[in-house]
């Protein structure tokens, strides 16, 4: 078990994170319900979508790109994550340690070379 | 005290979580539900003292992977109507796959408390580095010992990358994608010109 006083900073944080959110939401419908006219009717309740239908079936298809920038998201974002204990723990690794993360980069260069090379960064 | 609050707090809501996950009758909030799972999860993890593998939560799994499956169930064209529909049809195969599941749990269990699993003795090679955090303990190691395992990580990450690209990825014809070379390259007197037109004439371009 972890002493947890430590995180105490993060749940003031927090809970200062939620008591602003809620002051951002409720205070402007507060101070509209009482210092402006309310008398609400259908138009002015309907969601107001810029011309396009407010409702309608959200499955449709979708060009697969988007998928392929997700994945490719992934597979950096898991890159960047196995930098964190190599950063922390480099003097006691080392040189070796050192080289070690340098050749994992270098396999990702490798993909990321093909992945621009390929386009597959490219949009339109 | 308190950890055995936030112990069982965290772990209650895991548990109501991700059978909510199963139970939601939109995929949708099936996958918001699992995000919940997923920070509940991380939450038991720093209640253990992992806090590298509480954030790898927050940020692969919450970060990249639930957002994938958002992505996924949100985009793919499928009539969840009929799908339920095929329910019942699909029970007795779901059902044998539950049941082949937990018989592998409980061999596997019974297997380790009756002895006859050797999961080695720990030789102290392994140990927390004295004084220092957790995180610093697992680089120590994955950096030296476990280099090996590192690095096939990498190639199996590189050999994911290009599957991905080589599976979605399609030429297209007729894009006009920036050449940034060629852009910086050109100069105003490619771009503009100068004309002198007579009064009322036009410009001949």
């Amino acid at each position: 078990m972890v002493d947890l006083s430590q995180y105490l900073p993060i749940l003031i944080f927090l809970a200062i994170a939620l008591g602003l959110s809620a002051a951002f939401v409720f205070l402007p419908m507060g101070v509209a319900r009482l210092t402006g006219a309310h008398n609400p009717d259908a138009e002015k309740l309907s969601e107001y979508e810029c011309g396009f239908p407010a409702f309608e079936d959200p499955r449709s298809q979708f060009d697969v790109r988007f998928y392929l920038v997700a994945i490719l998201f992934i597979i950096f974002d898991l890159e960047a994550a196995f930098l964190f204990p190599w950063a922390v723990s480099l003097d006691v690794t080392g040189w070796p340690g050192w080289i070690t993360m340098m050749v994992f980069l270098g396999e990702l260069v490798i993909g990321f070379a093909y992945a621009w090379k390929k386009g597959a960064l490219e949009w339109e | 005290m308190i950890q055995v609050l936030a112990f069982y707090l965290f772990a209650a809501l895991t548990i109501a979580s991700a059978t909510l996950v199963i139970m939601a009758r939109n995929p949708v909030h099936s996958v918001l539900w699992l995000i919940v799972a997923f920070f509940n999860a991380a939450g038991l993890m720093v209640l253990v003292g992992a806090e590298f593998i509480a954030m790898l939560l927050v940020i692969v799994y919450v970060g990249a992977v639930a957002v994938l499956f958002l992505f996924v169930v949100m985009m793919l064209d499928i009539d969840f109507a009929e799908l339920r529909a095929g329910f019942v049809k699909n029970f007795p195969l779901g059902m044998l796959i539950a049941v082949v599941l937990a018989a592998e749990l409980v061999l596997g269990i019974g297997a380790y408390r009756a002895g006859s699993l050797e999961l080695g003795t720990p030789d102290g090679s392994a140990a927390p580095l004295l004084g220092k955090s957790n995180i610093e303990s697992i680089g120590a190691l994955l950096y030296t010992k476990y280099l090996f395992l590192f690095e096939s990580a990498g190639i199996i990450l590189l050999v994911a990358m290009i599957g991905a690209i080589v599976l979605t990825h399609r030429e297209r014809k007729g894009t006009r994608p920036q050449i940034i070379s060629k852009q910086v390259r050109r100069r105003p007197e490619d771009a503009t010109v100068n004309v002198k037109p007579e009064v009322g004439q036009g410009v001949q371009l």
